[in-house]
């Protein structure tokens, strides 16, 4: 903490190397920097956590050694640390203020039981019901379609082993969506960061082992400051 | 423990209620608040580049204004000058005028140097042809990128500018002869300006440049 040793010369003499090795360090940390944001290999989350820390590590080195916050006394650390801590709070603050809690303006899950009918036409990835078994068009099918099931029909109709259900929802804003199932016989999860932040709207399809409506399942929708969920 | 040494020690810590020198706790006090200041400037930058994420109905891509490279070697020259500007504080702790001078002079020339590469990278974002990046407008579409952008680098460059005029004065002021290790502690208050003024660099680089390569 505070004081020096006996010898203030020698003292400062030995901080020399401490200086140039941190420097070296904090140039080191720097490319290291660079060299992520040019190389591009993790996705964008994980970049800014390592932005973060990094910056972090760097701050910490400057203030520590350049700044002698090491060899002085903790008074001098408390004032500067009061001013960040402060800086930091207002950061969240504005963050909280700036930000709206996220509505979840529509949510349906349906399952996909349409019966094949023969006169009609399926596109590719269209699910039907036939004979109690679901089946997935592998091609777009002209009237009248093959019946699925049937020889021959592999080519056009793939067997699904569940119950097709579409979920569509329509948020306001956010920056993640997850959607589970309540039901722990009919386990199902999905989450996944939108493009947009505002407006957000989507859809899936999945495949559940048994058929459930949309109070089975909750959506829920993070912000910056909120998380917001709808049963 | 030698003469000059002792002489040091003398300067460095008067007699005070708290035990530190009445000059550095004022200049930890004013870098506190001084985080407190640019934590605001930080905040709203980002804050406002979350919610005007788009210019003239697009995403706003800033990266194609942004010259990393030229920011990337202004970034390391800052880092460079602090290890300088310690070298100074700890040569005039040792009360070794020369070496001061030079590690001074140093520090200088690289503070001058970040200085001249703000101004070469604010000219060429307000007339970068088809990109231009002015205070209240982007390839002129109105957007508040600029106002908060410029505010804040503008702001640390104030700061660096303001640093680099200190230093010149210590460095005029060691050509008098007056200059000994009694003025180790006001050295070493203009060295924690300046080491803040990095670390607040540390922090702008990535959260305002870097970060817009993110995604």
């Amino acid at each position: 903490m505070s004081g020096h040793s006996e010898d203030p010369v020698a003292e400062e003499s030995k901080r020399f190397f401490t200086f140039f090795n941190l420097s070296m360090l904090l140039v080191a940390i720097t490319g290291i920097e660079i060299v992520i944001i040019y190389v591009q290999t993790f996705d964008g989350a994980s970049i800014i956590g390592v932005l973060f820390a990094t910056s972090i590590i760097k701050f910490v080195g400057v203030i520590t050694w350049f700044m002698h916050l090491r060899w002085e006394k903790i008074l001098n650390t408390i004032l500067f640390l009061m001013g960040l801590v402060i800086a930091v709070f207002t950061y969240f603050a504005v963050i909280y203020m700036a930000d709206d809690p996220p509505v979840v303006e529509e949510f349906v899950v349906s399952p996909l039981e349409h019966d094949w009918k023969a006169d009609e036409e399926y596109q590719k990835g269209d699910y039907v019901k036939h004979k109690n078994v679901f089946y997935v068009s592998n091609i777009e099918q002209n009237s009248p379609s093959i019946v699925p099931g049937e020889k021959d029909s592999a080519n056009s109709w793939n067997k699904v082993d569940g119950i097709p259900h579409q979920f569509t929802w329509k948020v306001s804003n956010g920056d993640l969506i997850e959607i589970n199932s309540l039901q722990p016989g009919n386990p199902f999860f999905h989450q996944y960061h939108p493009s947009e932040i505002y407006n957000i709207e989507g859809s899936k399809i999945a495949l559940l082992t048994q058929s459930a409506s949309t109070d089975d399942f909750r959506i829920k929708v993070r912000s910056d400051a909120f998380w917001v969920e709808n049963q | 423990m030698s003469e000059a040494s002792a002489h040091a020690l003398d300067h460095h810590e008067p007699v005070t209620s708290t035990g530190i020198h009445n000059k550095k706790v004022l200049m930890w006090a004013f870098l506190g608040s001084d985080c407190m200041f640019f934590g605001t400037l930080i905040s709203t930058h980002l804050i406002y580049r979350k919610i005007s994420a788009t210019v003239g109905g697009n995403f706003l891509d800033i990266r194609d204004v942004f010259d990393i490279e030229l920011t990337s070697f202004s970034t390391f020259i800052l880092l460079a000058s602090s290890l300088f500007m310690a070298l100074a504080v700890s040569a005039i702790h040792k009360g070794n005028l020369t070496s001061t001078r030079w590690m001074l002079f140093g520090t200088i020339i690289f503070g001058a140097i970040f200085l001249a590469c703000q101004v070469y990278e604010f000219t060429h974002f307000v007339h970068a042809p088809g990109n231009e990046l002015t205070l209240s407008s982007y390839r002129g579409e109105p957007h508040v990128f600029g106002s908060t952008f410029y505010v804040l680098t503008g702001t640390h460059g104030t700061h660096v500018a303001i640093g680099v005029f200190w230093l010149l004065g210590w460095l005029a002021y060691s050509f008098t002869g007056k200059m000994s290790t009694a003025d180790a502690m006001d050295v070493e208050c203009c060295g924690l300006y300046w080491h803040f003024v990095d670390i607040v660099w540390i922090i702008i680089f990535p959260v305002i440049y870097l970060m817009e390569y993110a995604f």
